[in-house]
């Protein structure tokens, strides 16, 4: 019986020891704190081409921002009565990901003519879950080239599309597109009017190819509508004149396109030294058979 | 007949004494070690020299450059000399010409060391851009060396028939060489035309082609738009400092010769007084470009430029640039200014010297530029910012210079160093066994 009592105790304090580490385990698996996820995420609408979401997803670790790569998002419309999925992304390794949203009229707005996106995700080891809701107006612009005084004019306006009424007193930026950044033309800020109007005119001598430029009117990251941007191409641009020298004969060309006076002179010089070697050659084979 | 036999006999080549086989033998010994390096170099790659991506060219285009220049000696002392009537040159032109051979084929074979893949040698020539100096380069150096080697052989033609008939019983098997190599001389009317127009010839043509050389050479570097480099004035600069080197190597060599051979009788006190004069008007020549070179840069010099005056000047290359300069250039040409200097002894060691600091002149032309390019060294570890050559590098540098002097080592065993004919028509001595010949 009193065998029976000290195995009882035994199996008690292994009991007891396994339990003590079990909740050691437990303690530290609580003090691995999942990182919170920022979600940020901008509507741009080009006109007559398509409209997507930007989206960036970033966390403090260690103080320090840091992008947070391949993770998986889900994309829902949201309204009042009901959550539509409409697709999901995964970030890239710059924790950026680009949601195309291919047909606007597929999402549902709410009473107001508002649309809501919200971004979620789900939650991993590492990250908490994390959502975020852009809400944004159907809005759009529309562009045209005039002439008046042999000046250039791009006149645009801005339209609420729901309402299809004029946006009046919103700055527009008016820009050309280059290489590495837009060259912005007009004054800074150009507001519409009571028609949603600008009128902008386009300095003249800005270099395109073939004399086209690609002429933008861009509301830029605006609250209720967010980014919307029409490109214009207007051949009103000096023409860009390409001065490669690809075709000719010049000094840095490959060989078949040696400029004629290297080749000349050279040959030239060549043959005529190679030649009179020659003749100096053959006359030691004479002076051995004279 | 007594009198020419004594020409022949002071003159004819001789076996070598004990000094000439201990000197073959050392030569011989660092061709041997150079080789060795050199096979390592190719199975290991160019990673056993010190170059890197910014010194890419080291001693071995400096040693390239060097040997291009003391060529030039076969231009200046041989044609210049012949074609003005100097007759003083008689018993200096073999050895002139037996220098810029040796100094030539020297070069061509250098540049083939620097080649990472020599194996690729031909792509030179299949892919050759002419607007290319390097393109230019790969012509101008084997033309050089056929012209020098014709401009060698042609005198040499009567000297081998003499040399035929003198070791005929001495030698026969030395005897039939130069038998085949005298290309049947015998001294006839039409051997003789076709020998004095053609040397007249090569004399008038080594001229151009040599100054042609020495001018590529400098476009090599100059038209690379690189600090100290990027100058117009390269190509004189580098043709007076090539007068300079093939001069110098000239005095030295015909001292040895001289003492060697013991030809005091045919090279005199009087020649040395004469190349010593040839060689100060080198001197003051090279200083002159010198000066162009390096003072006019320090008065408008731009900040990438001044960088590389400062190294030069003042920096970690100034000892050796001053050294150069002064001990290399400016001393020789005061020494040589008085009679007391250009006898034999000091000539010889002014030769020496100035042998000695064309060699690092080139050192300080080549590299200093190549550590100070336009845009800042960056990213590379900090042994890449200097440049010092590696134990290979030198090992096959010392190889190929001494392969240089095995050549003209050889050379002065096997030919006349001064032409035996020739001599014997300038001091009236007549060979009648080919009198009727002649005539």
């Amino acid at each position: 019986m009193k065998n029976c009592k000290n195995k009882y105790f035994v199996l008690l304090v292994i009991f007891s020891i396994f339990s003590m580490f079990t909740g050691i385990q437990t303690l530290n698996a609580q003090t691995t704190e999942k990182n919170k996820v920022r979600i940020k995420a901008d509507y741009v609408k080009i006109m007559d081409s398509i409209s997507y979401l930007d989206i960036a997803a970033t966390s403090r670790i260690e103080k320090q921002n840091t992008t947070v790569s391949n993770i998986a998002l889900t994309i829902h419309n949201e309204t009042e009565e009901e959550e539509i999925e409409i697709g999901s992304t995964i970030t890239n390794s710059k924790g950026k990901s680009r949601f195309i949203i291919k047909d606007l009229n597929t999402l549902k707005p709410d009473s107001t003519f508002t649309y809501t996106i919200n971004i979620s995700f789900k939650g991993n080891d590492a990250f908490k879950k994390a959502s975020r809701s852009v809400s944004f107006k159907n809005a759009g612009i529309s562009a045209t080239i005039s002439e008046k005084d042999s000046t250039n004019y791009i006149s645009a306006s801005l339209s609420d599309l729901s309402t299809n009424s004029p946006v009046e007193g919103e700055s527009l930026t008016v820009q050309v597109q280059r290489l590495i950044n837009p060259l912005k033309i007009g004054e800074e800020f150009n507001s519409t009017d009571e028609n949603g109007t600008i009128l902008v005119p386009i300095e003249s001598g800005i270099p395109g190819i073939g004399g086209n430029l690609n002429i933008e009117v861009v509301l830029e990251d605006h609250d209720d509508y967010g980014t919307v941007k029409k490109i214009v191409r207007a051949p009103v641009g000096v023409p860009i004149v390409e001065e490669s020298t690809y075709d000719q004969r010049t000094m840095w060309s490959p060989r078949n396109k040696t400029p004629w006076f290297i080749l000349i002179f050279t040959n030239l010089l060549i043959f005529s030294v190679w030649g009179i070697i020659v003749y100096l050659v053959v006359n030691l084979f004479k002076i051995n058979k004279s | 007949m007594e009198k020419f036999n004594t020409l022949v006999q002071d003159l004819a080549p001789r076996k070598f004494s004990k000094r000439g086989v201990i000197w073959t033998s050392f030569l011989l010994v660092l061709i041997i070690l150079g080789i060795i390096a050199y096979i390592d170099q190719l199975i290991k790659g160019q990673e056993v020299t010190n170059m890197r991506d910014y010194a890419l060219w080291g001693i071995y285009i400096s040693n390239f450059v060097f040997f291009v220049a003391t060529s030039f000696v076969g231009s200046v002392t041989v044609a210049i000399l012949r074609l003005t009537k100097n007759n003083w040159r008689t018993p200096l032109v073999r050895i002139a010409e037996i220098i810029s051979v040796s100094a030539i084929i020297m070069a061509g074979i250098t540049i083939m060391i620097d080649m990472a893949r020599p194996d690729r040698l031909l792509n030179l020539f299949i892919h050759a851009r002419l607007q290319s100096p390097i393109t230019w380069d790969v012509i101008i150096i084997p033309t050089y060396i056929v012209i020098s080697l014709l401009l060698l052989y042609f005198p040499l033609l009567p000297d081998f028939a003499i040399l035929k008939k003198h070791f005929k019983e001495k030698s026969p098997k030395l005897s039939k060489w130069y038998g085949k190599l005298s290309l049947n001389w015998t001294g006839s009317k039409a051997q003789k035309a076709l020998q004095t127009n053609s040397i007249r010839i090569i004399a008038l043509m080594i001229i151009p082609v040599g100054l042609l050389l020495q001018t590529i050479d400098a476009w090599l570097f100059s038209t690379t738009y690189r600090t100290g480099w990027d100058s117009t004035n390269f190509a004189p600069y580098f043709i007076s400092g090539a007068f300079v080197a093939g001069v110098g190597a000239l005095v030295a060599v015909i001292y040895v010769v001289r003492k060697y051979r013991k030809l005091e009788k045919y090279i005199t006190e009087q020649h040395f007084d004469k190349l010593g004069k040839f060689l100060v008007l080198a001197c003051l020549i090279y200083l002159y470009f010198n000066i162009n070179e390096y003072l006019i840069p320090a008065f408008t010099a731009k900040k990438g430029e001044a960088v590389h005056l400062d190294t030069l000047f003042t920096g970690s290359y100034s000892t050796l640039f001053w050294l150069v300069t002064i001990v290399g250039l400016i001393i020789p040409t005061i020494v040589l200014l008085f009679k007391k200097g250009r006898r034999p002894l000091p000539m010889f060691y002014v030769g020496m010297i100035v042998v000695i600091g064309s060699w690092w002149k080139r050192f300080i032309i080549v590299t200093p530029t190549l550590l100070h390019p336009f845009l800042p060294i960056q990213g590379v570890p900090e042994s890449w910012h200097h440049y010092f050559p590696s134990l290979h590098e030198w090992v096959i540098t010392v190889a190929t210079l001494a392969m240089a002097l095995l050549m003209i080592t050889l050379m002065v065993r096997y030919l006349p160093v001064i032409p035996i004919q020739r001599t014997a028509d300038e001091k009236n001595i007549i060979d009648d066994n080919n009198k009727n010949l002649e005539s």
